[in-house]
């Protein structure tokens, strides 16, 4: 059996990608088996999807905790503590969404191919990748290229896109295809491990009183939370044209800009999720945006 | 004569933390943060599923005051039972710490405020129990996917809405909730944007001196169910007002003045245009008679209103 | 207030003033037959001053159980009372007030959940909320009623427990009959039932907090949730406690099993709620007619008492369970309660049988208790076991029913 992982943040695709995945190892005869995770999803937050592909009849469910494949859709997610993508990760393939060639210490095969500059070219959005992930994924595990576009086309059917618009994908797909490599996953050292996975089970006590009562009591404690690696955009305060009218302070849903002491606005980078409320408000035009820069 | 004339005016205390994850561009962070920054750190905030319950999900939570989260109807229930066991416990038993003088405020979305909280909220009024409820009104079930409400306007794409086969998409009116409310003789009802901040904090303001329900629905900007980019939350919710679409207003013992009146109102598709749930009255063809519906509606309401309010 | 004597009371006003001597703070309120009486009669003292509390009439039971939990988790003493419809409708909310941990204390008069509508006993109604989270208490009598009420609310607030109790009395059975309750003072009660304040309650809590937040992932919902079940298991210890100093206090000892006749007896009869008292009465006649039987009664539905049940039952041949309810498709809802119980000890019954019988209130005879016994003995004669519940249902229930649907135009000859 193989077991795929997608990682992406919402609005990007990845369950869409992870389905074009299933659909086509089910058009290549294999059993199939794709979900994506369930929570609260969020446009920018991380999310994930897995599928599990085998000859034989699969006989497991519930979240992939040791992938044999990786597929990363937004490169800044790597290092983010909540989506951790390389959880569980010993040893297959790694499939990185960048625009550079990062050096990550990884045991196993690092396949990376700028998709987002792709998805711009063929389909004129950023963030319209599903296609093209879903398609690497395909190359990966050697499926062939007429069962893949068959897939995409199926997926993107079934979500209503105008033929133009499949068209635009089908081509992205193609492109992200033809420039990765497959490999043999039965070779894979992950492949060949078990399924199973041991653990110990502890014995859960009485907690009295009331801390086995479910409450929070650290009131306002997401101000830990990064929610600043969710922008694709940034927000940057040009403090020659920012007079502190505080309108930009006024609208931002998250509480992610504050007058410095000389007045002027300044932008929590750490929580800003990249809304551009601030930027469109602003009636000085102080307030630009600019790609985020995503390093590794 | 109005406590806040300007953003400048606005209380430097935030009850709201960064972090959580509602969606970028969120109308209801907007509002709740807001709101708080005026009722202040002593409330007691209610809650029910919807989409701003993910501001409050264990581990986390991004809301500074106390916090109860409750069923889905049941929203100003709980808060009747929770001022009730207050004020009895400062009555009865003579307990005069701050919390029993705490505010209560719910806050709930459009599903909960017109639809299946809706008997519980009405009981709470006709009791007269002395609370907020504050509903961020983003037309429709956000986060379950953006399903058809009684908040859904005419004409709207849901999920469960869809304009197809001919279909307008939601077949539906908007169910009148502030006039629903007035019918109730509550204190003070008031609608708000979020585009109209000052306007906003006033209301909020002036809802304190009164002693009953003091409700308040406001207009959220969805972009996830709306199908618009974070960054035009406002713009879209300015030209909500500015088409008459979403009228800015208060009733006090069920006295109704505006608080915006436009003089002239932009045409509805500037609005409508903005969003994706209202495309297919635009492409593939222009729905000329859906849209004049929309437009005739809100001009024949304002006519109302130029007629009783311009006049005086 | 002084020291009461005995008084003539329904089921319904010993509830009101189970309420009343537990000094409750908050009442909330919301009218159903047969329960209505409760709530009218504590609207009246609060209304007059005899009672300090305040009083709110909901305009739904889910609304008033929600509010109710509310208060209660503000930190007020909070008391409700409903029946069938009335639980139904506000089901959700019982997880709600567990969930929130809120020691509130809820009478229910059980009756027949509808369709078809019945105003009469049926205790499906209580037992569908066996998994909610709520400790269940099943009064026999009026005194227990007045009792558990009191027992309730100590072992609710228990900081070692923290969570609501059902106390429920069977409807027209208990609701509307009286019979002498004897009444302790509010000063006595006092004595037992120290001041509500709740560690987590939003006026008490040493900081504030966010209640009940969503749980997104797995491991902490499995913890929370098998806390409450851990402090529900720990609420059968507490019981033992308080009862014996309940007892000491007021002379009157409970467990959360009651044995009437079981010392020598080789069936039992296993019961609760107020038919128990049909079934001890016949067991007197049973024993002259040569059947050596014995009462069961079980107090405490949740938690369940399975070591109790178990060790009540070791030496007794056969078992039958009358069962005053019922679960489409699988039976009697005491029957694997009991079962659960029983299997892991050595010395059990070798007989267990499930009978179903005075649903919607139907008289039980008893002829129906005789057979109940008959059919344990032959089982243990002849074997034969079956894990499916009968219904008491006599000749003459089949006379009146072919009477009946004659006049209602549909053809039936009675069971061939």
């Amino acid at each position: 059996m193989y077991r795929f992982r997608f990682h992406g943040r919402g609005g990007q695709g990845i369950k869409t990608a992870s389905r074009i995945f299933g659909t086509a190892a089910f058009l290549e005869g294999f059993y199939a088996q794709d979900f994506p995770m369930y929570g609260p999803e969020r446009r920018g937050a991380p999310v994930a999807a897995y599928v599990r592909v085998s000859r034989e009849p699969i006989v497991n469910r519930g979240y992939i905790t040791h992938p044999d494949v990786v597929l990363v859709g937004d490169e800044t997610l790597l290092f983010d503590p909540v989506a951790d993508p390389l959880r569980g990760f010993s040893g297959g393939v790694l499939f990185v969404n960048t625009m550079t060639s990062p050096q990550i210490d990884i045991s196993g095969e690092l396949v990376t191919l700028d998709v987002t500059g792709l998805a711009l070219e063929y389909i004129g959005r950023t963030s319209a990748i599903s296609a093209g992930v879903g398609a690497i994924a395909c190359k990966i595990a050697g499926f062939s290229k007429g069962t893949t576009m068959e897939a995409v086309e199926r997926e993107l059917e079934e979500l209503g896109l105008s033929e133009e618009l499949i068209d635009k994908n089908l081509r992205l797909a193609e492109e992200s295809y033809r420039n990765v490599p497959s490999f043999d996953l039965d070779s894979l050292p992950s492949v060949r491990e078990s399924d199973y996975i041991d653990t110990n089970v502890v014995h859960v006590k009485l907690d009295e009183g009331y801390v086995g009562v479910a409450t929070i009591a650290k009131l306002g404690n997401t101000a830990v939370r990064r929610t600043g690696s969710w922008r694709i955009l940034k927000p940057v305060v040009d403090l020659n044209k920012c007079t502190g009218c505080k309108i930009c302070f006024a609208y931002c849903p998250d509480v992610s800009i504050y007058l410095g002491e000389d007045d002027k606005a300044y932008i929590d980078y750490d929580h800003c999720k990249g809304c551009l409320i601030c930027s469109s408000v602003c009636p000085f035009k102080a307030i630009t945006m600019v790609r985020e820069v995503k390093t590794l | 004569m109005s406590k806040f004339r300007s953003v400048k005016d606005i209380p430097d205390d935030e009850y709201v933390a960064p972090g959580s994850s509602l969606c970028a561009g969120c109308g209801s962070e907007i509002i709740a943060r807001h709101m708080l920054k005026v009722l202040g750190k002593d409330t007691i905030f209610v809650n029910v599923p919807g989409c701003y319950a993910i501001s409050t999900l264990f581990p986390f939570t991004a809301v500074k005051v106390p916090f109860v989260f409750a069923v889905f109807g049941s929203g100003a229930a709980v808060a009747q039972g929770i001022k009730d066991g207050l004020d009895i416990l400062k009555e009865k038993r003579g307990i005069n710490n701050e919390r029993v003088n705490y505010k209560v405020v719910v806050y709930v979305g459009d599903g909960a405020a017109y639809d299946i909280g809706f008997q519980s909220t009405s009981a709470a009024i006709h009791r007269n129990l002395d609370f907020y409820f504050v509903c961020y009104d983003n037309e429709a079930y956000g986060n379950t996917g953006f399903q058809l409400s009684g908040a859904t306007p005419y004409a709207s794409r849901t999920s469960t809405s869809e304009p197809l086969g001919g279909s307008v998409g939601n077949v539906y009116r908007k169910k009148d909730i502030f006039e629903i409310w007035r019918a109730h003789r509550a204190p003070y009802i008031a609608t708000i944007s979020v585009s109209h901040i000052t306007d906003m904090l006033n209301k909020f303001e002036k809802a304190k001196q009164f002693k009953g329900p003091k409700l308040f629905v406001a207009l959220s900007i969805c972009p996830t169910g709306w199908g618009a980019s974070e960054e035009e939350t406002v713009r879209i919710a300015r030209l909500a007002v500015e088409t008459g679409m979403w009228p800015l207003k208060e009733a006090v013992y069920g006295e109704v003045k505006h608080t915006f009146i436009p003089r002239r109102l932009k045409p509805v598709e500037e609005y409508l245009k903005t969003q994706r749930r209202f495309r297919h009255l635009f492409h593939p063809v222009r729905r000329e008679e859906d849209i004049k519906k929309i437009q005739e509606e809100v001009e024949s309401y304002w006519k109302r209103v130029w007629e009783t309010e311009l006049s005086k | 207030m002084k020291s009461r004597k005995g008084m003539m009371l329904t089921g319904n006003a010993t509830a009101a003033w189970g309420a009343r001597v537990c000094d409750v703070d908050y009442i909330a309120a919301y009218p159903i037959t047969p329960q209505s009486e409760i709530v009218e009669l504590l609207s009246k003292w609060v209304t007059s001053g005899e009672m300090k509390a305040k009083f709110v009439e909901y305009e739904s039971e889910h609304s008033m159980l929600a509010g109710a939990g509310a208060a209660s988790l503000a930190g007020a003493r909070a008391f409700t009372a409903t029946s069938s419809q009335g639980l139904a409708y506000a089901f959700e909310n019982l997880f709600a007030v567990s969930g929130w941990r809120a020691p509130m204390v809820m009478v229910n008069v059980s009756r027949g959940i509808g369709m078809p509508m019945t105003l009469q006993v049926d205790n499906t109604d209580v037992f569908s909320a066996r998994d909610t989270g709520w400790i269940q208490l099943h009064a026999e009598t009026c005194q227990e009623i007045l009792d558990f009420i009191i027992l309730a609310y100590r072992l609710g607030e228990d900081r070692r427990v923290l969570l609501p109790v059902i106390v429920n009395m069977d409807g027209f059975f208990l609701s509307f009959t009286r019979e002498p309750v004897y009444i302790p003072s509010m000063e006595e009660v006092s004595e037992f039932l120290p001041p509500y304040e709740p560690p987590h309650g939003i006026a008490f809590s040493s900081e504030e907090l966010a209640y009940a937040p969503t749980i997104i992932l797995g491991h902490s919902y499995s913890y929370f949730k098998y806390q409450m079940h851990l402090s529900a298991l720990k609420a059968k210890e507490v019981f033992y406690e308080i009862a014996r100093e309940f007892g000491d206090l007021f002379g009157r000892y409970y467990g959360p099993i009651e044995k009437y006749m079981m010392d020598d007896a080789d069936y039992a009869i296993v019961s609760m709620n107020s038919f128990t008292s049909i079934i001890k009465g016949a067991v007197h006649r049973l024993r002259e007619e040569g059947y050596k039987v014995g009462v069961l009664k079980i107090n405490m539905f949740r938690p369940f008492p399975n070591e109790e049940v178990a060790e009540a039952l070791k030496g007794v041949k056969g078992v039958a369970v009358f069962d005053l309810n019922l679960s489409p498709g699988a039976g009697g809802i005491i029957y694997p309660e009991l079962l659960r119980a029983l299997y892991h000890v050595d010395e059990r019954p070798k007989v267990v049988l499930d009978f179903v019988g005075g649903l919607g209130g139907k008289e039980l005879t008893y002829g129906e208790i005789r057979f109940m016994v008959r059919k344990v003995a032959e089982a243990l004669r002849d074997g034969g076991v079956s894990p499916y519940a009968t219904l008491l249902f006599t000749e003459e229930d089949t006379r009146k029913m072919i009477a009946d649907m004659e006049i209602a135009g549909k053809k039936w000859g009675g069971f061939r």
